[in-house]
């Protein structure tokens, strides 16, 4: 049994392919402007890598904001269904999971692999990639940077901003007023962390939490979360393919 | 008379989701009836007005339309639920009230619906009867007697409290002082009976046509159902008792219909047969022109079975008792009307998890319009309650424009996919 699973998702899309149950390979790649084009690239090269010929696919399953304009998938299915059984495939005994990535930010519990409860944040940038990616703009880092430069600080920077664009100008009025650039870092990572941890509690998650998405690559963002949460959190080595991955699997358990 | 539904509205949505939802589903003659009846109103109206009628507009349901057609003038309801007229409202109003009172009032200083169709009603209006409800719309009606002489009913908001139904009894006194010094009309206890009687009857049929919904395959969809509570306080009391009555009679034969069918192809009909999950909406009124969220919830695959809501069960689920004296018994119902406007709000927690159980409700869509307090604040209340009843909540906040449809969509999608 042969199962594609793709996430076309704001930022990146993914493709991840799966033989009988088991991960071969998958892939990432930016969205850019064509969420079909993307998808498209993602899954031939998908085949390739494993070696697959395209007739001898099963199934193919979209996930991700763009799941209904990949007219070639068999079906789409939402992305917190799809995290929630991508984790629970990695990690069975997960019962929460925060996920991260380009433009939102979802809190989801979950029983045996199967969702309870889920939170999103409402349409604003605000404790996502895009916040992250503008602020540390602001500050002049390379978002990759942005967590490891925020673990160097002794003592973040306060961020009381929610809007994307006032904290960018609030970065820049602390530049100004000569606060380091780790401690201000770290001040943004915070705020994130904060705003996360007020879902996180509405929804009622307490252990066994994961972290996906693509914000969960940022190190120093697990670190500040763990410390807001209390709660030591299960990051997959490729934590930005769980939507992917869940999508294939979904299209499995429906056959 | 089987066609295709979900067709109409598939341009707003993508294609996927009609290539997922198709259905066949029953069209219903009196549906077509109901929502093309708005012109014909409108004649109604002015001709009324012609003859010396005097038309009272409202905003609430806690305005008793008894007393209003025992005075002998007609009413028809000015919520806003067109996003077209904000813009118009928002140049006396701040941006951050709710989209229901901002829609209302840029229709009425507008005196129409700048150019949108089906928004004449408004310039026919002899008097707003208003009422003291939640801060937005008290407020608002400070600034509405420039445009139109606005009579506002106060409320008492304590409903449980002894004083209340007697301080609303006297605020409804002087209602009934005000619609006959409109009408000219004397407003008399027997002319309150007959009203009382007939606007039970419409409660009544809107019983009879919610209990079909019971059904394990409703034979309306929800969509639909609230297209028709949309015009409960546009149409004239009678006409909309007459569309009520020929909606439930086909909706029965309908159901009869069904049930032989499938008894003839019992194993055919169980293969084929995928439940849909039940929803409820729970929380703010939808006005004509807003049916955002219930089109979302059904093109995706839900299927409301209940509202509860203005423009759902808290417009007829109490009756008015007959055997009382009618002022005072007009008082008892309407002050139990369960308004997040009110405190303590109990009754309608008890009310939604009755509601729940008796319409077999699989899950929840707590609907909230962006900045009314009341409901955003009572929707924790909500939430435990059903939480600990074990059914499953999705909050939605929204407004009147388009742009977040997308997002409610993956909600939805996850919601049904949680359910089903």
């Amino acid at each position: 049994m042969i199962s594609v699973g793709i996430d076309s998702g704001s930022a990146t899309t993914k493709a991840v392919l799966v033989i009988d149950g088991r991960m071969v390979t998958h892939n990432i790649r930016p969205t850019g402007f064509d969420f079909l084009s993307a998808a498209k690239t993602g899954y031939e090269e998908a085949l390739t890598d494993a070696e697959v010929n395209k007739k001898d696919v099963n199934g193919i399953y979209a996930t991700g904001y763009g799941r209904n304009s990949i007219k070639f998938a068999d079906r789409a299915v939402s992305e917190i269904t799809a995290h929630t059984m991508g984790v629970h495939h990695l990690y069975p005994a997960v019962n929460g999971i925060i996920d991260i990535g380009g433009q939102d930010c979802k809190v989801i519990s979950a029983v045996d692999g199967r969702v309870t409860d889920f939170l999103m944040n409402d349409k604003c940038a605000a404790g996502t990639g895009k916040f992250l990616e503008y602020t540390a703009k602001a500050l002049e880092v390379p978002i990759e940077e942005l967590g490891r430069l925020a673990l160097a600080s002794k003592e973040p920077a306060s961020i009381t901003s929610m809007c994307t664009v006032f904290a960018e100008s609030e970065v820049i009025s602390l530049r100004a007023r000569g606060f380091k650039k780790e401690d201000i870092a770290a001040g943004l990572i915070e705020s994130i962390a904060r705003r996360v941890a007020v879902m996180v509690r509405q929804v009622g998650l307490k252990q066994n939490v994961a972290f996906v998405g693509g914000v969960a690559k940022n190190a120093g963002i697990k670190v500040f979360l763990e410390k807001e949460l209390g709660v030591s959190l299960y990051v997959p080595p490729e934590p930005q393919i769980t939507g992917a991955l869940g999508a294939a699997l979904y299209g499995i358990s429906k056959r | 008379m089987e066609r295709k539904r979900f067709n109409r509205d598939r341009k707003r949505f993508n294609i996927f989701i009609t290539k997922h939802f198709v259905e066949k589903m029953t069209h219903f003659e009196t549906l077509d009836y109901i929502k093309n009846s708005y012109n014909a109103r409108i004649r109604q109206l002015t001709e009324e007005k012609k003859a010396g009628k005097k038309i009272v507009g409202t905003l609430c349901l806690f305005v008793p339309d008894e007393i209003i057609f025992a005075a002998g003038a007609d009413r028809v309801i000015l919520c806003g639920g067109k996003n077209d007229t904000i813009s118009i409202a928002e140049q006396y109003l701040p941006r951050n009230i709710c989209p229901l009172v901002k829609s209302s009032f840029g229709s009425i200083v507008n005196n129409g619906c700048s150019g949108v169709k089906s928004c004449s009603h408004f310039s026919l209006i002899d008097m707003i009867v208003a009422e003291n409800t939640c801060d937005s719309k008290k407020k608002t009606y400070e600034l509405l007697g420039a445009y139109v002489p606005t009579y506002v009913l106060d409320l008492p908001q304590r409903p449980d409290s002894s004083a209340a139904v007697q301080y609303f009894l006297e605020e409804l006194n002087k209602f009934k002082g005000v619609m006959e010094e409109l009408t000219g009309n004397k407003v008399t206890p027997e002319k309150l009976k007959k009203e009382i009687i007939s606007s039970n009857e419409t409660r009544k049929l809107l019983h009879g046509l919610y209990n079909l919904r019971k059904s394990d395959s409703p034979p309306i969809s929800g969509l639909d159902l609230i297209k028709v509570m949309q015009k409960q306080y546009v149409l004239s009391a009678e006409d909309f008792k007459k569309a009520l009555r020929a909606l439930i009679d086909e909706a029965e034969q309908v159901m009869a219909g069904e049930v032989d069918s499938k008894a003839d192809s019992k194993a055919d009909s169980k293969a084929n047969f995928t439940r849909k999950p039940r929803i409820m909406i729970s929380g703010c009124p939808m006005p004509g022109g807003n049916t955002k969220v219930p089109e979302i919830i059904e093109n995706r695959g839900g299927v409301i079975v209940v509202e509860e809501s203005c423009t759902g069960t808290r417009s007829f689920w109490d009756l008015v008792d007959e055997s009382k004296d009618p002022m005072l018994a007009l008082a008892e119902r309407y002050i139990k009307i369960p308004c997040s406007c009110m405190t303590p709000n109990d009754r309608r927690i008890d009310n939604i998890l009755e509601l729940a159980r008796e319409f077999k409700v699989d899950g929840v869509v707590n609907y909230t319009l962006q900045f009314c307090h009341g409901y955003n604040i009572e929707r924790y209340k909500v939430q435990q309650a059903l939480k600990n009843a074990g059914i499953p909540v999705l909050s939605i906040e929204t407004d009147y424009g388009d742009s977040d449809i997308e997002q409610i969509g993956l909600r939805v999608d996850a919601f049904m996919e949680m359910l089903s």
